[in-house]
């Protein structure tokens, strides 16, 4: 008897949840206006020492080792545990180990120094041996970096050599700008840790990782969580918090139940997320431009041949409308901003003034008469189960329907889809939409846009630019450079390779309880740049 | 008796060399790409081709095979693609944390499961018939990822009665602690084989009470509450036996769900993020370790059987 009455009670609580949750979404949209207020205030409070943070991570790490990290997670954990050299954001460094970093006249060689009095997590010295270890390793193919093909130009690797204890020397087979930019991938690794090792990548020892970074390696778990705790002879000054941790949480929606509940404090969030965690008035949400463009990608090469003429590609980009994809895909602009440049907004030399083909069906008709083609047919790759893929493919059909052009989706499942959109020998589709994330260099653009280079996926080739790009990677004077990518941004616009869609945003969540968020700086992938600078209030 | 379990046990080999046959032609014939996830953009086709041969992925799938045999059968599972650890060390790692999880389940479900299906089978077509009924019926028809959310919310937002997810506070090293992290997990993985359970013994306790044995003891003047729980109760185990070596399957894969929800540190989140990375020696071990435990739960089953009902003799 008694069991069947708690069976009544879990009924009466199912339906007591589900008017819950309905609740919760109305109120959302009222509470909003109530944060810029609450941000000023925790502004105002002094940072104190002491506390922790606990930071929602989507998977267990791979790997903490700098040189080999490439997934979200070992990346987010290694930035609080591996100090960088420098960062650059919005075109200023910001140093790290590095004091400075000074190219030679002829910008072949550039001279690195370091911070004096460096020391790892276990009390050793960092010197200029640990980085040029950390070069040399990357650098030697049995450690498999993929950090490797950075540091070769023109297949020729960069040197580094020691100077003394404090000053590292790198040769550079020939002038490129691009350098710095590799520079900021690098963060050194212990050589008196690694030193013998033959394979970096499976040594035990990165299960216990020597950083120099704010926060030295407590304990992992793993499937739950991972603890830094504070190192306290951290060269940027002791860090505020206590410790840090990383908890393991595989499911969105538990993830933001536990972020509710105070179990973690800092978690991405899906846009459809963030009204629901407004609502709890203890979250400042912040969206932040993560460097990515997403786009939708016209492959030349298909064996329809109809995507190699440019009057195409302008007349399909004319047919849709930028702001109704942003709207389909992210719901809000709040977290897109329109793209028009193949570069994104984070990267030198920049700009969104160029020739755009934005909504104009009349046009977009009238461009396809005159290129000839009628009862155009494309085929469009679209990965099942992606909302933002799926959502974007239909109203891509729709559109494109309107000038007289049938779409054929392909759905497919997302490996499938990586494997056929990574072949560059597909003919066997014309449409696909992604993004990239490539860095504030814009010679970083270059495998992606010059005549068969390794990810140039949508086959463009235009002779002009292929020559712009190469001369802006070796071309060490800052306004000539600038004009050499102003240029190769008019002629990819005009050109219609791809159709930039939006420069997307990552949304997080901080909860209120925690200070110096500004100082931290907010870093795409990465989440905190330099977390010693949070503190709990 | 003996000789009969060798010969089972002994069976297991060919069986479980026909499940890795089958789940490793599956992984190699799904499209993807393991070394994708170490390609970046400006990868050199050689770089890319130096790490497929490191990973001995650039033989023949046949071969590759037979190259994993050879070390399985000598104890070696290998390395995961991804983090490069020995898989039998994450698998046993992981194991306390699902065995605990499963285990606490199936206890859960058959302590619940056999009263309530023996008081609904008495009642037939009561009110209480009809509530267990509808329990299981929800049951059966709730998926669990949902009903873990719910749960969630209610115990650890709303009522701040237990933490949402993970085995442990940070930091905290206690059996309590982990206790209370697994109710919520463990209530979730439960309630679907409770309400499979709940039917067979509602049903089977129908059939039962027809029987003369049952008359005969009402003649006797017992008490029904007696011979429920006395009597038929004894009788209405038997098919719960074959339950459970049968759930082990559903188990496994209730596990997965499970664990991936509340991020519980077990075999089933590991095998999920493995797929998801076309991590085949990782699937492969879980695969083969689930399969082995499910052969070994049925055969289990069989062996209790004959100790439960002297009637069934096993013979080989």
């Amino acid at each position: 008897m008694k069991r069947g009455l708690s069976g009544i009670a879990v009924l009466m609580l199912l339906t007591f949840l589900i008017s819950a949750c309905s609740g919760g979404n109305n109120a959302a949209s009222t509470n909003t206006n109530a944060t810029p207020a609450a941000t000023e205030a925790a502004a105002s409070t002094e940072p104190k020492d002491g506390g922790s943070l606990i930071i929602g991570v989507a998977s267990d790490p791979q790997v903490l080792n700098p040189n080999y990290a490439g997934d979200r997670v070992s990346l987010t954990i290694d930035q609080a545990l591996y100090a960088p050299l420098f960062q650059v954001n919005n075109g200023e460094k910001t140093f790290y180990l590095a004091e400075s970093l000074t190219p030679s006249e002829d910008n072949l060689t550039y001279t690195l120094k370091l911070k004096d009095g460096l020391t790892w997590h276990d009390g050793e010295k960092l010197t200029a041996d640990d980085v040029v270890f950390t070069i040399d390793s990357i650098l030697d193919e049995k450690q498999n970096s993929f950090l490797r093909a950075n540091f070769l130009i023109n297949d020729q690797p960069i040197t580094a050599t020691k100077v003394d204890d404090l000053t590292v020397e790198f040769k550079l087979p020939q002038v490129s700008p691009a350098f710095e930019a590799t520079l900021v991938q690098v963060s050194p690794i212990p050589k008196h840790v690694f030193e013998n090792e033959a394979d970096i990548e499976k040594s035990t020892k990165n299960a216990s990782p020597v950083g120099s970074g704010p926060f030295k390696f407590k304990e992992y778990k793993a499937g739950e969580y991972l603890t830094l705790e504070r190192f306290d002879n951290y060269f940027g000054g002791k860090p505020h918090l206590d410790s840090v941790t990383y908890r393991i949480a595989k499911d969105a929606n538990a993830a933001n139940l536990a972020l509710q509940n105070g179990e973690i404090n800092v978690q991405y969030l899906d846009p459809k997320d963030v009204a629901t965690i407004q609502a709890t008035n203890n979250f400042e949400v912040l969206p932040y431009s993560e460097g990515r463009l997403a786009y939708l990608m016209f492959n030349a090469n298909s064996d329809t041949g109809a995507l190699a003429k440019k009057e195409v590609r302008q007349a399909l980009s004319l047919a849709l409308s930028r702001d109704e994809l942003i709207q389909t895909a992210y719901t809000s602009s709040e977290y897109a901003d329109p793209a028009k440049s193949f570069l994104t907004p984070d990267a030198l030399y920049f700009t969104n003034d160029v020739t755009t083909f934005d909504n104009d069906a009349a046009k977009a008709k009238e461009l396809l008469a005159a290129a000839g083609e009628s009862n155009l047919k494309l085929r469009y790759i679209v990965q099942s189960g992606n909302k933002a893929q799926e959502a974007i493919s239909l109203y891509v059909q729709q559109k494109l329907k309107e000038i007289g052009v049938e779409v054929e989706l392909q759905n497919m499942d997302s490996s499938a889809w990586v494997q056929k959109f990574i072949d560059l020998k597909a003919t066997d589709y014309e449409l696909a939409l992604t993004g990239y994330i490539m860095g504030y260099d814009p010679d970083a653009y270059r495998i992606l846009f010059t005549t068969d280079a390794s990810s140039n996926y949508s086959h463009y080739s235009n002779t002009e630019v292929d020559k712009l790009l190469n001369d802006g990677a070796g071309e060490a004077d800052t306004a000539k450079r600038a004009d050499i990518y102003k240029q190769v941004q008019d002629i990819i616009a005009e050109d219609a390779p791809i159709y930039p869609i939006a420069y997307t945003k990552t949304v997080v969540a901080v909860s209120k309880n925690y200070g110096g968020i500004d100082e931290a700086v907010l870093k795409p992938v990465v989440i905190f740049e330099d977390l010693s600078k949070i503190y709990q209030k | 008796m003996r000789q009969l379990i060798v010969r089972r046990l002994l069976q297991t080999i060919p069986m479980l060399f026909f499940v890795s046959v089958v789940c490793f032609a599956m992984i190699k014939l799904a499209p993807g790409d393991p070394v994708l996830s170490f390609v970046t953009p400006n990868m050199h086709a050689d770089d890319i081709e130096r790490i497929r041969h490191n990973l001995g992925l650039d033989k023949p799938a046949y071969i590759q095979y037979f190259i994993w045999l050879g070390e399985m059968v000598q104890g070696n599972f290998g390395y995961s693609l991804v983090n490069h650890q020995p898989v039998l060390g994450q698998i046993l790692e992981r194991l306390p944390a699902t065995a605990g999880l499963m285990g606490s389940a199936i206890a859960l479900a058959v302590l619940l499961a056999v009263p309530l299906g023996l008081i609904a089978g008495a009642n037939r077509n009561r009110w209480v018939d009809k509530l267990v009924n509808l329990i299981a019926y929800i049951g059966i028809s709730v998926p669990l990822f949902w009903l873990a959310i719910l749960l969630m919310y209610l115990f650890a937002i709303k009522l701040h009665l237990l933490p949402s997810m993970g085995m442990r506070t940070i930091g905290v090293e206690s059996a309590v602690d982990v206790l209370k992290h697994g109710i919520l997990p463990c209530t979730v993985l439960a309630f679907g084989f409770l309400a499979t359970y709940v039917r067979y013994i509602r049903s089977s306790t129908i059939g039962q009470l027809k029987e003369e044995y049952v008359q005969i003891q009402y003649a006797f003047g017992s008490k029904k509450s007696t011979i429920l729980f006395r009597h038929v109760l004894k009788h209405v185990l038997l098919p719960v036996i074959t339950l459970l070596g049968m759930s082990m399957g559903d188990l496994v894969a209730g596990a997965i769900v499970t664990e991936t929800v509340f991020s519980w540190p077990g075999i089933g989140s590991l095998g999920m993020t493995a797929v998801r990375g076309m991590d085949y020696p990782v699937i492969m071990g879980i695969t083969l370790f689930s399969s082995l435990m499910l052969i070994i739960g049925n055969l289990a089953a069989d062996i209790l059987y004959s100790f439960v009902d002297p009637r069934i003799k096993l013979k080989g």
